[in-house]
């Protein structure tokens, strides 16, 4: 990208006023996006985004400039105004050696992007759109989208990191609307990984847009939500952005280090069942949230954040670690050069657990099964969460009965954690459209078994009858 | 850089081919600060700048955009642009804008002092708001994110029917988030504002309140489920508005997307509701004076008295139904095409003070926060969120409240609405989200028991 002469004099000007480390993170962004909607092809978008930024790492103080202007001299720039505030605890350092150090993780991509032409990638998304409509008249409307990005990443700093990592992400994503009368549902779903059009081998866009018209159409029957504390069984998959909310980001090192977590100050404790494991990875290929090295260049790795149990390790960036002396676990991510790193999860999920999920819900007398849950929300400090159901339906002498409609889950991370009763043998990672937000935008992927709750506050609008409580 | 040139010459070369052609450019320059515990922990400054190319041939619309102005990256640029429009179908409703006269009236979004702010008095700021929260409660102990945010914006709009506008506009933000601890209990507080400029900012009022409402809040628990009222802070209310604003645009009615389909000319609310939408109120997060593909702004009054009256149009949805935009086409960023979006969106508030609105209560919550208004379907009109605040008994604040779900379906809520008070606050969400005290009768509170 930039001869490795100007990168170490881009380095140099950063740390002219002193400073503990320099790091230059360069970005390349190809993106090519397709929506389809009310029938039509309508929007064909393709973009290059290119950019980096320099920053300077003093005490515990970091300053970072960014420039979408690649030439040295703008770098040099950036370099100078993230240096200006820097306190001179170093000698300014001339020379920096920089040894390219290549990654152990192989996350090959089978069928590139470029081997389908434009119009035949549009021509699924119409197929997506004839197949929901034709699964139902009741489907009114379907809109899907196809969204392909090449994200190459150059990262250098002055201890000689010098890494690169190339990183394929493609998803399809479909909404459908069902209408019935005066009840409209209204369904979205996706699929996806960090790969090439390989996903289609094995994957199926249109079998998804049948799938979802199919329970935006079972929900027209959906009774509203019953309100009050039960027992809740949260389906294997996606239902594990439940664990990603509301324990997960409670053991990011930026709140730890603040005392303004849940989890601080808990490594060692017992904070769930001893048949409960909870890992983040960023090692596995095909996923969307896997690195072969994070935003700042730290080999990403698998880290057992609880085993049987106990809280085992958080997750770190490299601002975080420097503040406390130790090493990074490789999450430290940004969304993009124009963002500082943070640290942030990967691929993220309970580990499969001992018990038979069809058992569990025969366990169920009276609850609640959330098959399909929304976005969700936590509150670190508390680690009170929230989550939307999208499909859920109520249990009722240990089968699934009526779809219900409008539920909320409302708890409180580690609390929840702590009363899991079940976890199911049958584990499984999401279909591969997760982004999370925390102010920042960062692809991931959840996962869990069947998880059963054994009390939790359902929000819905239906004073729970006696027959439905737990 | 001369950026409208530039946005000539990218209109000029696209338009070549006999497409309609539009170019838009954000050029902006931000500063970010971040201070933990009185030290400065995050700085950031930039500048940076995009280019978005719209062309529409037949119908059929190409979007390309890039950060690279060089002139090889432009022509890649149209190229790509004039290549996708092939790949879409043609809609003969798809067309650029024709210039219209704009309004010269001062909008007040762009504050020159902005300019004159030095980084230093950015964290000198940014300390004050940490240490007025500190200060308010020795228990008040954290503070999970305490940052400033200023940002000096210019956009850059040309089209090939002859519109060629620009504008620039200012925005400063300061936000803390902390956390009151006693013994083993926590709760949460946070402050927000924004501005035109630093000199808009209390740094005193950001750290106060934040600190306030994480005491106030400590020993909250959960109240039994029942039906009770629920008055709303302009805060908590924002993200109801939210949502509300996308079941309230024309796309949103044309594509069998909103719970108030077919609902045109029915009252849909009750009589203290009237909602407006204004592209162009002085000083407004969202006002500019043409909308993101050069259609004057306008003020709508979408529900008038509990009655909905009109809907928000960009360029497309109004030529679908032969009805005039509103100007309410909007981008995030350069990287993609306009969509219809509300701007200054907001309910027109009421006489009452909240004091009053809370005195009125027999039994209710009054919600100072609510999480997950992302999940509120405006399809559907589903709306459960969780909520934070304080319990009413006959008019009186009694206790904190919370890990509570209130809900009732949109169209039930609206008519439910019965007090609106007096003081109107606009949040940076959405557009900008402007609303007053509001109570809701006969809500869903799910809890214990």
């Amino acid at each position: 990208m930039l001869p490795i002469e100007s990168v170490q004099r881009i380095l140099a000007a950063a740390l002219r006023n002193g400073g503990d480390l320099a790091e230059l993170y360069l970005e390349n962004v190809e993106n090519l996006r397709l929506t389809l909607d009310d029938q039509r092809l309508e929007g064909a978008t393709q973009g290059n985004d290119i950019g980096g930024g320099v920053r300077v790492f003093y005490g515990n103080t970091a300053a970072y400039a960014y420039t979408d202007d690649l030439s040295e001299s703008a770098l040099i720039e950036a370099a100078h105004a993230a240096a200006a505030a820097a306190r001179g605890t170093n000698k300014p350092r001339i020379a920096i050696n920089l040894t390219k150090t290549p990654s152990a993780l192989d996350f090959p991509v089978q069928r590139s992007f470029a081997d389908m032409r434009t119009a035949d990638k549009a021509a699924i998304l119409r197929q997506m759109d004839q197949a929901g409509r034709r699964y139902s008249p009741y489907i009114t409307q379907v809109g899907a989208g196809y969204n392909q990005t090449s994200r190459r990443v150059w990262i250098f700093n002055s201890d000689g990191l010098w890494v690169e990592d190339d990183r394929e992400i493609l998803e399809f994503t479909v909404n459908v609307v069902a209408r019935r009368g005066e009840t409209i549902q209204a369904m979205r779903t996706g699929l996806g990984g960090q790969m090439g059009l390989e996903l289609l081998a094995s994957k199926d866009p249109v079998a998804m847009t049948v799938d979802a018209a199919e329970s935006a159409v079972r929900m027209l029957d959906a009774r509203p939500a019953p309100a009050g504390e039960m027992p809740v069984v949260i389906s294997n998959g996606w239902g594990g952005v439940l664990f990603h909310e509301a324990c997960g980001h409670c053991m990011e090192a930026d709140f730890i280090t603040r005392g303004g977590s849940a989890y601080g100050d808990l490594v060692g404790q017992q904070v769930g069942p001893d048949f409960l494991t909870a890992v983040d990875d960023g090692t596995l290929p095909g996923r969307r949230g896997s690195l072969r090295f994070d935003d700042e260049g730290t080999p990403s790795q698998h880290t057992v954040l609880i085993e049987n149990g106990i809280l085992k390790e958080y997750m770190w960036d490299l601002t975080e670690a420097r503040r406390m002396g130790r090493a990074s676990t490789g999450n430290g991510r940004r969304e993009s050069f124009r963002h500082m790193p943070m640290p942030r999860m990967t691929n993220t999920f309970i580990a499969a657990g001992p018990h038979d999920p069809e058992e569990i819900i025969r366990a169920t007398k009276k609850g609640f099964y959330a098959k399909k849950l929304g976005g969700g929300q936590v509150e670190i400090g508390r680690g009170d969460y929230v989550f939307a159901v999208t499909e859920g339906y109520l249990i009722e002498d240990g089968k699934l009965t009526a779809p219900v409609q409008g539920a909320t889950l409302v708890g409180n991370g580690p609390e929840s954690l702590r009363q899991i009763d079940m976890i199911g043998t049958d584990f499984d990672l999401d279909p591969g459209v997760g982004t999370c937000g925390k102010g920042q935008g960062a692809k991931v992927s959840v996962g869990q078994p069947t998880v059963r709750i054994p009390k939790l506050t359902v929000g819905g609008t239906e004073r729970a009858i006696a027959g439905v409580m737990g | 850089m001369d950026y409208l040139q530039i946005a000539h010459d990218v209109v000029k070369a696209a338009s070549a081919s006999g497409v309609e052609a539009e170019a838009y450019i954000a050029v902006g320059n931000e500063t970010q600060i971040q201070v933990r515990q009185a030290e400065v922990e995050k700085l950031s400054y930039a500048g940076s700048k995009g280019l978005g190319v719209r062309v529409i041939r037949d119908g059929k619309m190409g979007y390309a955009h890039t950060s690279d102005f060089s002139p090889a990256s432009l022509t890649k640029t149209v190229e790509a642009a004039l290549t996708l429009a092939e790949i879409a179908d043609a809609d003969p409703n798809r067309g650029l804008p024709d210039p219209k006269p704009l309004r010269g009236e001062d909008l007040a979004i762009y504050d020159p002092s902005m300019l004159a702010a030095s980084a230093e008095e950015k964290v000198a700021f940014q300390k004050a708001v940490e240490v007025a929260a500190f200060a308010y409660d020795p228990r008040v102990k954290v503070s999970n994110m305490n940052s400033y945010i200023d940002a000096v914006n210019q956009v850059f709009l040309v089209n090939s029917k002859g519109f060629a506008g620009s504008y620039q506009s200012t925005f400063a933000g300061g936000y803390i988030m902390v956390m009151a601890v006693d013994g083993s209990d926590r709760a949460v507080g946070f402050g927000l504002q924004v501005a035109r400029s630093l000199n808009g900012l209390d740094a005193q009022k950001i750290g106060r309140e934040a600190g306030e409402q994480a005491v106030k809040l400590l020993g909250g628990r959960p109240v039994p489920t029942q039906t009770a009222t629920v008055v709303y802070t302009p805060f908590a209310a924002s993200g109801l508005l939210g949502a509300l604003s996308r079941a309230l645009t024309a796309e949103a009615m044309q594509r069998q997307r909103s719970f108030l389909q077919d609902k045109l000319g029915e009252t849909v609310a009750s009589d203290v509701v009237t909602l407006l939408d204004n592209g162009r109120l002085p000083g407004g997060l969202a006002s500019r004076p043409f909308d993101d593909e050069g259609n004057p702004t306008s003020a709508t009054r979408l529900i008038d008295e509990g009655v909905f009256q009109a809907v928000l149009y960009d360029e497309y949805t109004a030529r679908k139904v032969g009805a005039q935009s509103t100007g309410n086409a909007s981008r995030d960023g350069h990287s993609a095409a306009p969509r219809l979006a509300a701007s200054n969106f907001y309910i027109q508030p009421g006489q009452q003070t909240p004091e009053e609105v809370i005195a009125g209560v027999e039994k209710g919550l009054y919600v100072v926060n609510t999480m997950n208004t992302h999940s509120i379907n405006p399809v559907s009109g589903d709306y459960s969120v969780s909520a934070q605040g304080f319990w009413i008994e006959n008019g009186k604040i009694t206790h904190p409240v919370n890990n509570v779900t209130i809900a009732l379906p949109l169209s039930q809520l609206l008519k439910n609405v019965q007090g609106v008070g007096n003081d109107l606050t606009f949040l940076p969400f959405a557009g900008a989200i402007g609303s007053p005290t509001i109570r809701v009768d006969g809500v869903m509170i799910g809890g214990s028991e």
